[in-house]
């Protein structure tokens, strides 16, 4: 497990070096040196049916130094690839913010964080990796808690165990935990639910025993670092994932993107777990579990009109709940089922819901 | 029946009680009108007589701790030829007296400006205007005088012989005025003033002690204008009454050298009746025309000599038979009859009935030759032997409106206009502001209502202009125009520009000197300070700005390439070094590449490589705007043949 770890790093540095001896080799003899990346406009993102996810097309636009209206974002990127190197080397992790910062020290200007955030993403597209082998992180929001044994390999850490059941409130997914080696588990699934307040509920109601599972708060739209997780999970340890979301639109795409990614990131393919169940709240269960709900606004509506034309949303559960959510209008949050009482939703939903997961 | 007296007023009565048609207005705006008239004045005189001027003015208070408005005491001296001593009491005490009825191109009008500072001068201080006159040897002749108001005529307090080193006229003049308000305004004047009038040097002592030197930069008088005769488009029915009746020989008045050529070509001894004179005229065999008319006048009148020495004919009414004279001796206005039987009626008639209409023409206009003259008069349906003394006043109406409407006439001539010419213009303007880019151009000759004039323009942008322009800097005629900016032709057509079209963008470093000239510039008010839009104006000087402006936009679009070369290679001198040493590092190497190639090879040759020294680039687009602006002057006069149908 370790060596793997290693090994990404590698790679990572690896491709940021080549980058560099690229550019070093054309100043040298005197050219304009250029970065190549898969263009990322709008009409090179096609949805490849075979890896059920957004991919870039064949397409592909450079960053020329040569022309002067880019010379300052490839000065940019240089300074990134740069950074990033010295980043993975030392084994010390950054966020998108501190990237923004730290450019000032090398007066490399950017006008705000938007601008490094993109700047950020070329360089996921021109080395094909995504920015967390390069030692960039986002804010750290979603958390985990489950019988999962962990071996740090950030420095300071090295080798250092723990148990991720150990701590009641979970553990947030932040660097030292994405880049640590899976060890053990006695769990049998995942459970990734959309709300924190939910994951505590679950945790006190002692889901992860009862169902043998680890439970995984992916705090609404999952983070990148979170999807890696539950695919290294799924991957390297074997674990089905079933999510579980708001009874609304939006619950069904936080679904769809751990499943099969977004367009977004579709210059990676390292994010995406094919084989994740969504188990609910479906719209079908708000009339069957006659659950409380809220109306669905305009934009709502257009939502689902938006995602019936996403060639994923084509077939199966995924369009016939968005029909449901479209004909009855309504929505239904994960908090709706404690009309019935507070643990109505471990005790009475879950059970069946995973059940049904199995075949799915 | 109406109890209201009428009087007459004399000409200074009118201007006192109106003076603010002539800029007298207030003390700020009457002490900066004060200056022009002077400085104005003196500057004619030199242009005059070909002289390089030299113009010295000074403003000091009379009393240095009153506080504004004050008196000051207004001394503007020039190196002219100086006025006939016997001239200058009219000159300077009579108003409406003056030099200037020609038609020619000339600062000032009919003399009136210099005679109303006088008079607002003397009615706000009560102080004689000194003048001062050498034409000639070492002395000068100085005069201290008044002007009666109601009688129109000069007082004169004092005169003397004084000594002088050259001739020159000098005025002094005190008068109330605010020199803490109007001082930016004639300093200004003066700077401008230097600005139109290269060949002069002109100096300004202030009230505070500083002086202000504007040195001549251009040593040669452009060419003087030549007085010309008025074209038929110009005309009214008054001016043409008054041109029939300059082109009648004078009648003569009798005085005693006369009356004794009379008598000896008679061979009478003494005195001798009507009756006597008519005998021996008609036996004399020789007589000269003076004597024949002098005789008729006689007989008609019923005098004799020493009688007719007493009179002057007023007016010979040949349609009614009547001769109108004064005599002196009633002192009142007589009438005696013109009898047609009369043997001596033909002298008098031949006399007043004056030339055929068509000499009368070629004679009296410029652009008027025989057959243009024979062809007007088939249009104006009046025969062109017709004489032009006995046109009857339908017919003179009939006549003035067929000048300004015949359109068989040549436009009007040119050479009596004035201008400055291109080189002078523009040296001017690159002395006084220094541009990146300068460029003039003269229009071709033009004319309205007769009136000929020619529109010279420049263009200055960057250096020293002040950014937020369009600024106009407007002449008439040599003269700065400073106030009622707002309604000047020149500002309209400048503010009507498109000027993002030629590549100038808001808040511009940009200057327009507008240079009209014309004999006569259609001024909105009597103080001169300006232009009326005249569609015939307005297109020329809408013409000028258009061709001044797309040199302007070359100039500017080469300035435009020259600046983004130059950030090109400010950019790139400043990202290369940061890339060799970011990739550097990254390579894992120690050295950093040789990128310098690189950093010149951004920046790509030939002009606008050259042009990174911005000082450098604008030294060589002036120097192009030379023959260019030559060039541009040729095109332009096709132009202006074509379109000025």
């Amino acid at each position: 497990m370790a060596n793997r770890r290693k090994e990404r790093q590698k790679g990572a540095l690896g491709s940021l070096k080549k980058q560099g001896e690229s550019v070093y080799g054309d100043l040298a003899a005197g050219r304009f040196p250029r970065f190549v990346m898969p263009s990322r406009s709008v009409n090179n993102i096609v949805y490849d049916r075979k890896t059920r996810q957004y991919v870039l097309g064949s397409s592909s636009s450079q960053r020329s130094s040569g022309n002067s209206s880019q010379l300052r974002s490839f000065t940019q990127l240089m300074w990134l690839a740069f950074f990033a190197n010295r980043l993975t080397k030392e084994k010390k992790s950054s966020t998108l913010r501190d990237v923004y910062y730290s450019s000032q020290a090398f007066a490399v200007e950017f006008d705000d964080q938007a601008e490094s955030d993109n700047i950020i993403v070329d360089l996921e597209a021109v080395t094909s990796r995504p920015r967390e082998d390069f030692q960039i992180f986002p804010e750290e929001r979603s958390t985990i808690f489950g019988d999962l044994d962990v071996e740090y390999t950030i420095p300071g850490y090295e080798g250092k165990r723990m148990n991720l059941a150990n701590h009641p409130d979970g553990y947030s997914i932040g660097p030292s935990l994405t880049t640590a080696d899976l060890v053990g588990t006695s769990a049998e699934m995942v459970i990734a639910i959309e709300k924190g307040g939910l994951f505590t509920r679950f945790v006190e109601e002692q889901v992860d025993k009862k169902f043998k599972s680890i439970i995984v708060n992916t705090g609404g739209q999952a983070p990148r670092s979170t999807r890696t997780l539950l695919k290294r999970l799924h991957e390297e340890m074997g674990l089905p994932v079933v999510v579980l979301t708001d009874g609304d639109v939006y619950g069904e795409h936080i679904a769809m993107v751990i499943k099969s990614g977004s367009a977004n990131a579709a210059h990676l393919r390292e994010l995406t777990v094919p084989d994740a169940k969504w188990v609910g709240v479906w719209a079908t269960d708000i009339e069957k579990y006659d659950l409380p709900t809220i109306p669905m606004t305009e934009a709502d509506i257009k939502r689902c009109h938006d995602l019936k034309k996403d060639p994923r949303y084509e077939s199966g559960i995924w369009r016939k709940e968005l029909d449901v959510f479209l004909r009855i209008k309504k929505k239904a949050e994960l908090e709706a089922f404690s009309k019935y009482g507070l643990t109505n939703i471990t005790d009475k939903y879950l059970p069946p819901k995973l059940e049904l997961a199995k075949s799915l | 029946m109406s109890q209201e007296k009428f009087s007459q007023i004399s000409p200074s009565e009118f201007f006192y009680s109106n003076r603010d048609l002539a800029g007298f207005s207030n003390p700020t705006r009457s002490l900066y009108t004060a200056v022009r008239e002077f400085v104005e004045n003196a500057l004619d005189a030199c242009d005059h007589a070909g002289v390089l001027p030299e113009v010295r003015m000074s403003i000091k208070p009379s009393n240095p701790d009153a506080r504004d408005p004050r008196h000051y005491v207004l001394t503007v001296s020039d190196n002219g030829p100086g006025m006939d001593p016997e001239q200058v009491p009219s000159a300077f005490g009579t108003v409406l007296y003056g030099s200037k009825f020609a038609l020619k191109q000339a600062r000032g009008m009919f003399g009136l400006g210099a005679t109303m500072a006088i008079l607002y001068g003397q009615i706000t201080t009560n102080k004689p205007v000194v003048v001062r006159s050498c034409t000639g040897g070492d002395t000068a002749e100085e005069f201290e005088m008044l002007i009666d108001i109601q009688k129109n005529r000069p007082v004169i307090l004092s005169r003397k012989t004084v000594p002088a080193k050259k001739t020159g006229l000098r005025v002094r003049i005190s008068l109330e005025g605010d020199y803490s308000k109007a001082g930016a305004k004639i300093r200004d004047y003066v700077a401008q003033t230097s600005l139109i009038t290269p060949y002069a040097s002109i100096t300004f002592d202030d009230p505070k002690g500083e002086k202000r030197s504007h040195p001549r930069f251009v040593r040669k008088i452009p060419p003087a204008p030549t007085a010309i005769r008025p074209h038929p488009h110009g005309i009214d029915v008054e001016r043409i009454r008054r041109m029939i009746a300059e082109s009648r020989p004078a009648i003569p008045a009798v005085d005693d050298a006369v009356a004794k050529k009379v008598r000896r070509e008679l061979g009478l001894a003494g005195a001798a009746g009507p009756d006597t004179l008519a005998k021996r005229a008609a036996g004399a065999k020789k007589l000269t025309a003076q004597s024949r008319l002098v005789v008729a006048l006689a007989s008609f009148i019923g005098t004799d000599l020493a009688g007719l020495s007493r009179v002057r004919i007023e007016d010979v009414d040949i349609p009614n038979s009547k001769i109108h004279y004064w005599d002196y001796g009633a002192s009142e206005s007589r009438t005696a009859d013109l009898d047609p039987e009369s043997p001596h009626y033909a002298e008098i008639a031949g006399l007043v009935r004056g030339e055929p209409l068509a000499s009368f023409l070629t004679k009296g206009f410029q652009r008027v030759g025989p057959s243009t003259a024979s062809k007007f008069a088939e249009f104006a349906k009046i025969p062109p032997v017709k004489r032009v003394g006995t046109l009857t006043n339908e017919e003179l109406v009939r006549l003035s409106s067929s000048l300004q409407g015949f359109e068989g006439f040549l436009p009007p001539d040119p050479s009596c206009l004035a201008p400055l010419g291109e080189e002078p213009l523009e040296k001017g303007i690159r002395k006084f502001f220094e541009p990146d880019f300068a460029a003039v151009v003269q229009r071709p000759a033009s004319a309205y209502s007769g009136f000929p004039f020619v529109i010279e323009m420049g263009v200055a942008y960057g250096g020293r202009v002040a950014a937020g322009g369009p600024h106009v800097y407007r002449f008439a005629n040599r003269i700065p125009l400073l106030y009622d900016e707002g309604s000047d032709v020149a500002v309209k057509v400048a503010s009507e520009t498109d000027w993002a079209r030629y590549k100038v963008k808001g808040d511009a470093p940009l200057l327009i000197v507008s240079h009209i000239c014309s004999t006569r510039v259609p001024y909105k008010t009597a103080g001169k300070e300006n232009v009326a839009d005249r569609p015939e104006i307005e297109r020329e000087l809408r013409l000028a700005i258009q061709f001044l402006s797309r040199k302007l936009a070359s100039y500017m679009s080469k300035k435009g390439q020259a600046e983004a070369a130059r950030k090109r290679a400010n950019l790139y001198a400043k990202y290369m070094p940061m890339i060799a040493e970011f990739c550097t590092e990254l390579a894992g190497k120690k050295k950093q590449p040789d990128y310098s190639s690189l950093v010149g090879a951004a920046v790509p040759a030939g002009p606008p490589a050259g042009a990174q020294a911005g000082g450098q680039a604008g030294a060589e687009d002036g120097s192009e705007a030379g023959p260019e602006a030559e060039a541009g002057r040729k095109a332009g006069a096709t132009e202006g043949g074509s379109g000025g149908k």
